[in-house]
Formats: structure tokens, sequence, C-alpha cells
């Protein structure tokens, strides 16, 4: 397979004419069958498989809503980071916008070469990847601890979280995994086995770190997957069943989600003047959040930002937004995400192939995901955990992550059936 | 995708873009609303109140000034050392602080951590520290680059310049700069002042925002009294105070009072026993003190909040006595008002006096009686069998008819917390006969020292009661007028013609009767012992006694009055003629040049005046021996030169009249020497007698110049000290005892 890519690549030059031309036989033939089973694209389809690949140009609608949240983002980080990098970084107002700002750059760069890229490709890496973060995942446990867990590998000047790559892995492999077992998802060893014994590790290792958030959105997303994948309904219902059970067992006969667990009790009551629960992110987002009222207090006019907010930059960025924006402004950002999401999951329906498909559902998914979790953390709607939002929250190797793997879904979405603006 | 086997695959990726954006962004929505739309304004209040640093800026407490704007009670900077723990980054920097301020403060290092570890922006670490100590807070943060954590929060700290002086007027604050007695308390609303704001937006580590929040109210400086107290005055009153109290054992305290009859200003009040302004809550009687501190513990802490509410009372305003002869001088005002008596009425005291049948004999304090006397004898003599047939002429219905029109059942209305009310007889007024007997000489009923002092300015001043106040003016921070005191009369109780009749009965009393301890010459002083029973007291040490004398002066024209009084003195003597009239003449004798009352000798005692030696030196002998003739000196020449080389008593020594200047007129004879014989003892002509035969002169010091009955007590150089002729010796005299009157 690799060698028959490499050929193909070789006639790149020509690439362009045959694109307009292939568009449309690609379409009808595409018409004709379907692509989702890898069976049926190595033979028939094989000829279009090249490493760069323009197919029918990519969907501009989601890539502009990409970069208009890339841009939000920026100017919103830029707003909230700036005092604290006043008043932490020796006066250097600029500091966390100068790096994001390079890595957006970066990002955006890698997101658009990623779009010419065969998604195809990836069958090849979903293994690969996914031990790598799993060796990853063992090697963060051995990394120095930051705040008393283990999250971060540190490689000189940059940091990254291998629960990043983590969340990619389980995507990709299981939309490789998925998309060549299509049909034989109904079945306990083909359907729910490998999976689970994926996620069964996974877990464990989140667990070490511990790093539960990231845990979390890595079960919704699998569990989204198959079930798009095709496993069979009463398989969710047992595993619900089991983890209300579960839940139920922790709730009755322990307290480790008790009243008497802080997080729990901050989260009922954040402004609790209980000494031994720390409210204070919690609270001070919700200040912010409040203050912000129907039009917000206007670019740059957030107070709740200058300090208050432990790391405004970081996971609670959406409080200041909500603060300087107010409720229209924060209406605007979801929208944003709601479009995104919906044009991400469109672009996949449509995509050529299974593998396309899951994949670009997974990533468009984990990105919403975050997003949904991030700003119900924020409005207190869940316990506080740790979920940073996309494409505002500070984080260079995160945002290049983010804006590759949209990269991946605009890769996607040249192959993909739709009204191409 | 379409078909076949993918039919689900599609139902089940809308499925999740449906449940993702429905749910998801549903929630939020509903989150966002909620928090923004309906719960924003209370968020974004709680917000506000962390954003915004309200500080209290404390108002400066007014001053206390004298008449002549000296500062009794003033306020100076101090610091409240404030803990904004929240800002304290971890429990490195908290062990540290809480390190540097137990050393600089003298704090227990634990209490302050324990307040580091709190989550707050205001925890108050110690109040009321002073400017130097805030220095080195301010070098320790430096030093430790702490620019938020510890606040330094202004505030001011009462100090009382002149301590324990006028203890009992001016009064104290207590920690939150609240007066608790005297002006301080009476007048705090018009000292406190109003506190300021200045609410600025802060971040969370306490610097400003860059915003346009400050908004300063500005606080309101207290207003300033400025006393009719003359802190000159005031001084006099408490020295002769002291020397009193020293001299006479007295053991429950004493006070003076001086007033401006006309205008009801007073000018001095002094309570000794007082305590010191800058350390209320020290009892400052050591004696006391010792007592307190040999009790139990348990004991130990009632004991002393009695022994400091006692230390705090105002003698002359908080409590009340009986005023004794002092009251005979109302008496007296209440029968010529009625024209009952006359000073030429002739009274007869067989040294008793039975004032109705049945009743017990009140006893003269002179066992052997007065005999016949003519009233003014009688007022002289304090006689009280003569006053007690004056009170049976007035009959009880004037005589409470003038007590309440003297204002006895009143209060004064003093500016001053706490003023006593007296106790008379009855509510209603009515008095058995014995009640009036005893209380013709001022026996029995109980009146504030003040209210007396109110009275005898009443009778003073032409018969005009007039409101005592201490406070002048009160003037704000600008200095501009808040208010002013003027004389208020209440009503006029007798007439100006008794006015003066009584005036001069007074200064008759002075000049030759029981007040002749009193007087000072050339300030025609009229004044009236008392010597009080006090109620229902009589101690281990026999009946318990007040001393007082209550004087005016200048008579012919009255412009003060002066009340002493101490509270049971055990010393030589109780009489208030002993114990109080000295310390009355004293007080006069410094207080009446000051307050610029001209001075007018009797022929009598400008005989008696000592004059101030000139400068003969150099002078030739003749034109000397002229000088000091024309002066009334008693020129002695020795040696024979023509020229003066030497005098004695050298230039500006005061010596009286007819003293012997000894001039010399060449040094050998300087070397003669003259042997001072002895004083004490002698009566003023005998003193003259011996000074001029050894060649010395005498200059005389302390009681009457005018009347016999005085003997000299002490002398300036010790009998047999050989001198230079000519040298001035100072005696003493004072009363024989056996003479004192009531």
């Amino acid at each position: 397979m690799n060698r028959n890519y490499n050929n193909k690549s070789i006639k790149a030059k020509k690439r362009k004419t045959i694109n307009i031309k292939r568009r449309d036989k690609s379409r009808n033939k595409s018409d004709a069958k379907s692509k989702f089973s890898i069976g049926k694209r190595l033979t028939p389809v094989r000829k279009k498989l090249k490493f760069f690949s323009m197919r029918s140009g990519l969907d501009m609608p989601f890539f502009f809503i990409n970069m208009i949240l890339l841009v939000v983002g920026l100017i919103m980080l830029f707003s909230a980071s700036y005092p604290n990098a006043y008043y932490y970084k020796q006066g250097d107002s600029y500091y966390f916008i100068r790096s994001q700002l390079i890595w957006a750059t970066i990002g955006v760069v890698a997101m658009i070469a990623i779009s010419y890229f065969d998604y195809h490709h990836l069958h090849k890496f979903a293994i690969p990847i996914l031990l790598i973060s799993f060796a990853l995942l063992i090697l963060v446990l051995f990394m120095p601890a930051i705040n008393g867990v283990h999250r971060w590998i540190q490689l000189g000047p940059l940091g990254f979280q291998p629960s990043e790559i983590t969340k990619f892995a389980i995507v990709l492999s299981f939309s490789h995994f998925i998309s060549i077992n299509f049909k034989r998802m109904g079945t306990f060893k083909h359907g729910i086995l490998p999976y689970g014994i994926i996620l069964a590790i996974t877990a464990f290792l989140l667990y070490l770190e511990p790093h539960i958030s990231c845990l979390i959105i890595i079960v919704l997303l699998s569990g989204g997957m198959l079930y798009i994948g095709g496993v069979k309904l009463r398989w969710f219902g047992l595993v619900l069943a089991i983890a209300l059970a579960a839940v139920g067992y922790v709730v009755l006969f322990t307290d480790k989600l008790g009243y008497a667990n802080g997080r729990v009790q901050g989260w009922l009551d954040p402004f609790t003047s209980n000494p031994n629960v720390d409210t204070w992110q919690t609270k001070q987002g919700l200040y912010a959040i409040g203050s912000g009222g129907l039009l917000g207090l206007g670019l740059g006019q957030s107070r709740q930002k200058y300090l208050y907010i432990p790391e405004p930059q970081n996971d609670f960025i959406f409080a200041v937004v909500c603060e300087e924006l107010g409720f229209i402004g924060a209406l605007m950002i979801l929208i944003l995400f709601a479009m995104l999401i919906w044009r991400g999951i469109i672009i996949s329906m449509r995509a050529k192939d299974k593998f396309g498909a899951l994949l670009g559902i997974g990533l468009t998914a984990q990105v919403g995901l975050q997003a949904i979790l991030n700003i119900f953390v924020v409005t207190n709607t869940i316990p506080n955990t740790g979920i940073s939002l996309p494409f505002f929250s500070y984080g260079g190797t995160s945002l290049v992550m983010l804006l590759a793997q949209m990269g991946i879904v605009l890769s996607i979405s040249r192959t993909s059936k739709l009204e191409k603006t | 995708m379409a078909r076949g086997t993918t039919i689900r695959m599609w139902r089940r990726s809308l499925f999740v873009l449906v449940a993702l954006i429905v749910i998801g962004f549903g929630v939020i929505i509903f989150r966002l609303a909620k928090l923004q739309l309906v719960q924003g304004e209370t968020l974004q209040q709680m917000a506000t109140e962390q954003q915004l640093k309200d500080t209290k800026i404390n108002a400066q407490r007014g001053t206390i000034y004298d008449c002549n704007m000296k500062p009794l009670a003033q306020s100076a900077t101090v610091w409240t050392v404030v803990l904004e723990s929240a800002y304290l980054k971890n429990d490195e920097v908290r062990e540290k602080v809480a390190d540097g301020l137990s050393g600089i403060l003298d704090m227990d290092k634990n209490e302050i951590l324990e307040k580091a570890k709190k989550k707050s922006f205001y925890t108050i670490v110690k109040r009321k520290v002073e400017s130097d100590i805030k220095d080195k807070i301010i070098a320790f943060q430096k030093e430790n680059k702490l620019s938020t954590g510890i606040r330094l929060v202004e505030d001011y700290k009462r100090y009382y310049p002149y301590g324990d002086f006028a203890s009992c007027v001016i009064g104290f604050t207590g920690t939150d700069s609240q007066g608790l007695s005297g002006l301080e308390s009476y007048y705090n609303e018009y000292l406190t002042g109003q506190a300021g704001r200045l609410v600025t937006a802060r971040n969370a580590i306490g610097t400003d925002m860059p915003f346009d929040y400050e908004k300063m109210v500005p606080a309101q400086n207290g207003n300033s009294l400025i006393l009719c107290i003359d802190e000159v005055i005031q001084h006099f009153l408490e020295k002769g105070l002291e020397e009193g109290i020293a001299n006479n054992k007295v053991m429950n305290r004493a006070g003076a009072i001086m007033m401006d009859v006309n205008t009801g200003a007073i000018l001095g009040m002094a309570v000794k026993g007082g305590y010191d302004l800058n350390n209320p809550f020290e009892i400052a009687d050591k004696a006391v003190k010792d007592q307190i501190d040999a009790l139990p513990k348990e004991e130990r802490s009632k004991a002393k909040a009695r022994a400091l509410e006692a230390q705090w009372r105002n003698k002359i305003v908080n409590d009340t006595y009986m005023p004794g002869s002092v009251y005979k001088q109302v008496t007296t005002a209440m029968a010529f008002e009625e024209n009952l008596i006359n000073e030429n009425s002739n009274f007869n005291c067989g040294g008793s006096y039975v004032p109705f049948n049945g009743a017990r004999a009140i006893k003269c304090h002179k066992h052997g009686g007065h005999g016949s006397q003519i009233f003014e004898r009688a007022f002289c003599n304090s006689c009280n069998p003569a006053f007690i047939q004056i009170g049976q002429l007035i009959g009880p219905e004037r005589f409470y008819k003038y007590y309440h029109a003297f204002g006895f059942t009143e209060k004064t209305g003093i500016d001053l917390p706490g003023e006593a009310n007296g106790i008379f007889f009855s509510k209603d007024g009515s008095m058995g006969p014995m009640d009036l007997a005893v209380a013709s000489f001022g026996q029995n009923f109980s009146i504030t020292p003040l209210q007396m002092v109110t009275a005898a300015a009443a009778i003073a001043n032409g018969g005009h009661l007039v409101q005592p106040h201490i406070v002048k003016k009160i003037v704000d921070s600008d200095g501009n007028i808040v208010k002013s005191f003027d004389r208020i009369e209440k009503r006029q109780v007798i007439s100006e013609q008794t006015s003066k009749r009584i005036c001069k009965l007074l200064m008759q009393n002075a000049i030759d009767g029981g007040a002749k301890n009193g007087y000072v010459p050339g300030y025609r002083i009229g004044g009236k012992t008392g010597t009080s029973q006090k109620i229902g007291n009589s101690g281990p040490g026999g009946m318990d006694y007040i001393a007082s004398f209550c004087g005016i002066a200048p008579a012919d024209n009255p412009q003060v009055v002066l009340l002493i009084y101490y509270d049971t003195p055990k010393g030589p003597s109780y009489y208030g003629a002993a114990v109080a009239a000295p310390t009355f003449a004293k007080v006069m004798q410094d207080a009446l040049p000051y307050l610029g009352i001209e001075r007018k000798y009797t022929d009598e005692e400008v005989a008696k005046l000592d004059i101030q030696v000139p400068f003969f030196v150099g002078s030739s002998v003749a034109q000397a021996k002229n000088q000091a003739i024309s002066l009334q000196l008693n020129p002695v020449v020795y040696g024979s030169g023509d020229t003066v080389v030497s005098q004695i008593p050298g230039v500006s020594t005061k010596m009286p009249r007819g003293g012997t200047i000894v001039l010399y007129t060449d040094m050998d004879s300087a070397s003669k020497k003259a042997v001072v014989p002895q004083f004490v003892g002698l009566t003023l002509s005998e003193a003259n007698k011996e000074a001029s035969a050894a060649g010395l002169n005498i200059t005389i010091k302390g009681a009457s110049l005018s009347n016999s009955g005085v003997v000299c007590v002490k002398q300036s150089i010790a009998a047999g000290t050989q001198v230079s002729p000519g040298t001035v010796v100072t005696i003493s005299f004072s009363q024989k005892k056996a003479e004192q009157t009531d």
C-alpha cells in the first residue's frame, strides 16, 4: 500500500488538471458504490490515492468557522491574559499572546498543509499512534508532578500533555478499527472487546496521572463513536446500568462523591463559607459571568481578569469572555462552536468512506465536547475539573494539535460530497 | 454515504450531532441566561464588593484648646496594621510575614500566622502603632519585596500634652477614639468629625486597576473646642491643691473651681487625685494600686474597676457635699433680700442654741459663745446660733424659695457629663424646724460644689444666676466658629443692693473674720470658710469633714469666684480656715495678677508693702542716704569712704518699708557679720523690733498683714546663722491655731 501511494505522488505535477477532470468522475463513482468498506476502497479508488490531494477543494464554511474561532479566541486570549502577564511576567503584557500567536501561525500552516494530506494514509498510523500514546501515558507518570498530577511532558521549552495525543489516538484507532470491522460491529468479539481493552488501558493510565476530565471526554467520545459505528444499543444499556450502579454505590456507600467531598460541595454551593472547600476559581468565574450581564462590560474591560480569576488565560477564559462580551457575545461564540460542530459532522457524514466519516465525526465531536464541558465547568453546571476551551485557552502545542485535527477534517472535506462554495 | 447498511450510521451521526448541539448548547444557554440575566446583578454586586476597596479614612478628632489656644488634648497620626492575607501567596510568605511582624510589633508569632492563613482582605493585627514602628514595617516590606499583604491604615491617637492636667474635666477617649469621659465625652459628637471613604478598584493582589473607579469622600475632621479654662489658672489650681493635699493629709481627693462671676465661664476646674489622661486605665494612686495588687485574683478586677471609676469622677460635678458655713452667705442673702436683718442687727451667742422647745441644743464652734454681737461680727465669726435664728426668721417656705432660686434644686447645666442632683430634705421643699435650723448654716442637705460656686457667683455679680460653662467656642478644622457660648443668665435671684452688701461682708470676713487666711493684700478678697461634716460618715478616726473656702475677688467689683475644697483632711487641722484658705490665698495671689486685676492697697497695707532696693553702688554717701530716706528706708553707713562700694541688700531685693539698708564705703567693713535671731513664735511687731536690732531686714509672707493674732511660723534663715548685715530674712505668718474659726 505504501509503495502505491508513493508512486502515485510522482504524478503531482499533473494534479490540477486531473483533479478537475476527476471531480465529476469521483462523484459519480462514489454515488454508485459505497466507499465505507476498506476492501472496496483498496481496489478501484487506489488511483486517486496520492500524498497531496486537492480533490474537490476544501470546505470553505468549515475553514472559515475555524479561522473566525481562532481569531476571536486569540483576541479574547490577549484580553484575558494581559493582566496576568503584566503582573506575573515582569510587566510583559504580551507574554501569552505572543507565544499563542506564533503557535497559531504554525497551527494554521499545519492545518492547511494537513488538509492537502490524504487522510487515508492515517490507517497506517492508527496502531502506531495508539501505542505511542500508551507509551507517553506511561512516560508521563515519571515526569515531575505539577500541582500533584503528572500531566505534562517537558521537552526543553516545549511542554505538551500526552493526553492530547491520547484523545487523537483513540479517535483515530477507533475510526480505523470500526471502519475495517464495520460489518461485524454487532458482535462482542469485534464490536466491543478490542475497544473495551483499549479503553481499559487508557482509562487506567489516565487514572494514574490522574486526569479524570480527559478520561470523561475519552469515554464520551469513544462511546459516541461506537454508537455511530453500530454497536448494539443493549451494550450501551448495559454499560449505562453498570455505570449507574457504580455511581450509586459510590454515593451511597462511600463518601467520595458525598457532600463531604469538597469538590461536590463547592459545586453545589460555590459561595460556601466553609474554609475547607476551595471554590475560589468557580466563585470568581461566576462573578465574572454575572458581571457581564446582557451586553458585557466591553472588550478589554473585564475586572475579574485582574488576578481574581486564577489563570484567566486557561480553563476559565470563557468567564472573561462572558464578562466582556455579555450574554449576547457569549451566545455568538456558542453559535460559532455549534456551527463548527454542525459543519464538521455534516462534512464527515458525507465523507466518501466510513473511515473518513468516523474520523471526522470523532475529531469534531472532540472539539465540541471539550468546548461544552469547559463551559459547563465555567458556569458551574458540573463540578470543577480541568478542561481547556478549544481555540481560546492558552497552550501552544494543544492549539497546534487542534488546528492539525481540524486540518484532517478539512482533508476529509475535500473528498466529501458537499456543495462547495 | 447514503444507503444500505449505512443508513443506521447516518441516523446515529445525526443523533450525535443533534444531541451535542441541543443538549450541550441548550444547557449552556440556559445556564448563561440564568447567571447573566437573572443573577447578573447580584453576582456583579458581589464582584464589585471584592474589586472595590472601600477604605475608611479616619477623621482627625478635634483639638481641645485652653482659652489661649494651648492644646490640652490633640490627635496625632498613628497606624493600624492590617493583614490582607488573601494576597499572601504561599505558606512561605505567610511564615515570613508572621515572623517579621511579630518581631516588629512584639506580638505572638502564631497569632499572626493564624491571621495570615485566613483568606481575607482585612484582618487587623495591631492598632495605634506609632510612626516609627510603621517605618520599620515599611522597611520590612521593602526588604522582602512584599508589595501587598500588609496594609497600614492611618488612624489617630489622642495625646494629652499635660498628662494628668485637668484630667477630670478633659476626659479621655477609647480605642475607637470615642470620648469616654469629661469634655471628650460631652462634646464627642463635635470632636469626632466624619470619617471619609476612599473607594478604589483593586485587582486581586491589591494594587490598583487601570479603571476610573477612584471615588473619594474626604474625611471631615472634627471640630475643636476652645475652653474658657486658662492653662495658667488651671496650673495654679492644681499646684495649690497638690500642696494642700500633701500638707493636710487629704484622704479623699480635693477640688478647686474658679469661675468668672459675670459670665459663668469656668477659668479653671481641678480635681486632684486625678489620673494620667494618656493612661486612663492605670490607677494613678500608687497606694490604691498596691492595695489592689495585693487582693486575691478574683477580686482584683472588680476592685480595679471601682478604683478607676473613682479616679475618673469629677468630684466637683459628679459628687455632692454639704456646703457647711460657706452656705451662710446664701442664708444672709435671703435675710437681706427679705429685709429681715441688717449688718447691725444684734445676735446673742451663748455657745449653743436650742432652736425650739424640746430640740437638742446645737453647739457653736466656739464653745464659750460669741456673746452679744452685731450681725457683721456674727458673719465674721461664722456663728451658728446667730444663723439658726436668721433661718427661723426666714422660715422654711422662703428658705426653699431662695434655695430653689439659687439653683440648688436643678442642674447647673454645665457642659460636662453626669452632673449630680443635690439632695434636699424633701422633694416638695418642705422642711421641719430642725431641718431649717441646720440648713441655715449649710448642713444636712447636699449640693454639688459647682452649684455652690454658681450661687456664690450670683451673690457676687449683682444677683444674676448664670449658667456655668467650660467651652467658649467650637471651631471647625478651618477655624470657623461653629458655635460659641456666651453668658446665659437664668434669672436674677437677689437685688444688686443685697449683692453689694454681702460682698462687703465677705471682704470684712477676709480682713478680720474667719476667712483672713484667704486674704491677699491689695486684692480686696472676700470669702467664707466652711467645715462641713460628711453625711453619715464617721470613720475610725472620728468624724470626717470637708474643709472648704469660697471667695471672690475683688470684693468691690467681683470678677472671679474660687472654691477650694478638701475631702477628709486628716492633717493637723480639718477646718476650712486652716486647710482650704491658705490654698485659696496662694492661688489668688498668683491668679489675680495674671488675670490683670488691679491692686488697690489700703493705707495700712501700703505702709507694710515691700519696696525694691535701688542701686546705690557708685553714688556718693550723701546722695545714697537721701535716696534711701526718700524711699522710707533706714540707711546705715559702714566705713569712712565717700562713695558707696557695696550694699546689702543687693539691688532689686524686696524689703519692707522702714527696713535697714547697709551701705559700705570700703571693703574692710564688708566683713562685719550679724546673727539671725529667732523669729518663729513672734508677732509681726516683735519680729520687726528684733530685725532692726540685729541690723537685718525681714520680708513677710502668708497671712493677713492687717491684723493681730498672727505669729511667725517659719523663717527662711535659721536662727543663729551669721550673715551680712542688712540681709533679708523671709518670715511666714499664720493664724494661731487656737483662734481658728469655722
